[in-house]
């Protein structure tokens, strides 16, 4: 995938930059000091990284197939039960998306497996 | 098709099976009831691969299941609140371990939370046929939400029903074990009469429509035109099944647009009320300085600088739908943590084991949504008067002998 590359490729010339300056002045990129911010700094660069927001597509495309759906179903009587029910339809896929968007946000490996294996070397904490 | 499985209860929390009557012989020397529910359920023609379900089952009479009902628009997934909940009970919540991964459940050590979506009598299909909404009873079997709820209440192991948010369609079922707690989450804990006198205590999130909209138009799922379209479409249904719970709820969660900066409506900023009733068995409503009073609290002032827009604390003595309540207000956010923690100092009757420990509940979920504003300090203060509940409940039943199961 394109993201990946894109990662793979800028690494080196990062490491070349930091060489380049013996005073090591804080390294320009602020992804690297908050790599959460990523995902935004990225987009108009030259890397692109998938936004950490998008639920699974299949959902997603979901939410947007049922909107049309519902503002078809309205289109002749806005208070009739298939309008409504439409509209809850969206709302019922949207809580789904947004959930599953927490879910894959939640999934590191790490935490994951150190929820299940307190007691392993690479899961121990240390205060300090 | 027929699943049949045999449980005996022994004491809380600990279920086992029993295939043969004989191996029970032992165990029939305690005060056991011997419990048989069958629950079978029929369910509409479009249930996909619809299946009876009964459970016999020996349950011991002194089960202390205790069931708390959370009430909220756009039902489960109130997670950020069950998070904080279980968390005051130490341990986290978790989704069943190697059942079906979409299932809407969560278990901890002490709490399990079931999703009252399962209890969808109609599927997605179904109600678009029909043309009814999931906030419409017709939607929903409130025959077996009672039947199971019961059961689980009477220390019984049940199959519920797994509604699929994903695909829309009816899972097979799971096995829900009775927990110390359980609560009860989604659209209708409080419609049902039978369901609600299940009920030990009962909270009602009720989030004004102004700050839906706000949250709604931050959401990257709903365009704007959506968000707005589907709160009026709902709104009829909403309002004639949903809303009216609230005058049954023991706490009600109100979440309103902020009156500190006029003219807001971003939602970032929210006023948050915590509205408790007066003379519910167990509970008794948190105050501020003076218990019964009405007092108007600004807290940054010359020992704590606050910054824009500041806090504002109400707390007093109202009427809600006819019964007498005691309202906390707060309106603002917490910025710093002296903030909270000069705050936490001036609230009485929080039930904490320990000073600081709102505070401690707060800075551990940071990262929750709300941990800023009265919508994360009412959740934590909600769950630590449900933890003191819980006690008070198991300690009035460790002192009365077992009557109950004699009778």
């Amino acid at each position: 995938m394109a993201t990946i590359t894109g990662i793979n490729l800028s690494t080196p010339r990062v490491m070349a930059k930091t060489t380049e300056s013996p005073k090591a002045l804080p390294i320009r990129s602020p992804g690297l000091n908050n790599p959460w911010k990523r995902a935004s700094l990225f987009r108009s660069g030259r890397m692109y990284m998938q936004p950490l927001r998008a639920a699974p597509d299949s959902i997603s495309e979901k939410v947007e197939e049922s909107i049309k759906n519902a503002e078809e179903a309205c289109e002749g009587d806005p208070a009739s039960g298939e309008c409504v029910a439409a509209w809850d339809e969206v709302e019922e896929l949207s809580a789904a998306a947004s959930h599953a968007r927490d879910k894959k946000k939640d999934s590191d490996p790490l935490e994951t497996y150190c929820k299940d294996n307190p007691e392993t070397d690479e899961c121990r904490t240390y205060e300090d | 098709m027929a699943i049949c499985t045999v449980y005996t209860t022994q004491s809380l929390n600990s279920t086992c099976s029993i295939y043969t009557p004989t191996t029970t012989k032992t165990q029939l020397s305690f005060h056991q009831k011997q419990l048989v529910l069958f629950s079978s359920s029929k369910r509409s023609g479009s249930r996909r691969g619809g299946s009876n379900t009964c459970v016999i089952t020996c349950a011991a009479g002194d089960s202390q299941t205790i069931v708390i009902g959370l009430a909220a628009d756009s039902g489960c997934g109130k997670s950020t609140f069950m998070r904080r909940l279980t968390s005051v009970f130490g341990g986290a919540a978790e989704p069943p371990k190697g059942g079906n991964p979409d299932s809407n459940t969560l278990i901890s050590d002490t709490t399990t939370v079931i999703c009252l979506d399962d209890y969808h009598s109609l599927d997605r299909t179904g109600r678009k046929e029909k043309g009814v909404t999931a906030l419409d009873p017709r939607a929903n079997n409130f025959d077996l939400m009672y039947e199971q709820v019961k059961a689980i209440k009477d220390g019984v192991a049940v199959e519920k029903p797994i509604y699929n948010h994903v695909t829309g369609l009816l899972d097979p079922p799971e096995l829900i074990k009775p927990p110390k707690i359980l609560v009860i989450e989604g659209l209708h804990p409080m419609f049902d009469q039978r369901v609600r006198d299940l009920l030990d205590f009962s909270i009602y999130l009720d989030i004004s429509n102004e700050v839906k909209f706000a949250w709604k138009i931050q959401s990257v799922d709903t365009v704007w035109r959506a968000s707005k379209a589907s709160i009026e479409a709902r709104k009829p249904d909403f309002d004639a099944y949903i809303d009216p719970q609230k005058q049954y709820a023991d706490a009600v969660i109100e979440v309103l647009p902020t009156q500190l900066i006029p003219g807001d409506n971003e939602g970032k900023v929210l006023r948050v009320k915590l509205i408790m009733k007066e003379g519910v068995k167990y509970f008794s409503p948190v105050y501020l300085f003076d218990e019964g009073s009405t007092i108007s609290w600004i807290p940054c002032g010359r020992k704590l600088t606050c910054s824009y827009p500041g806090i504002k604390f109400f707390y007093g003595p109202e009427s809600y739908f006819g019964h007498e309540v005691s309202v906390l207000e707060m309106d603002g956010q917490f910025d710093r943590l002296d903030e909270l923690i000069y705050v936490e100092s001036h609230l009485s009757n929080i039930s904490t084991k320990f000073y600081g420990e709102v505070t401690q509940q707060m800075l551990k979920h940071a990262d929750f949504p709300g941990s800023n504003n009265g919508t994360g300090l009412f959740q934590t203060i909600v769950g630590l008067k449900i933890r003191d509940l819980f006690e008070q409940i198991i300690a009035s039943k460790a002192a009365a002998p077992v009557e109950a199961t004699k009778a």
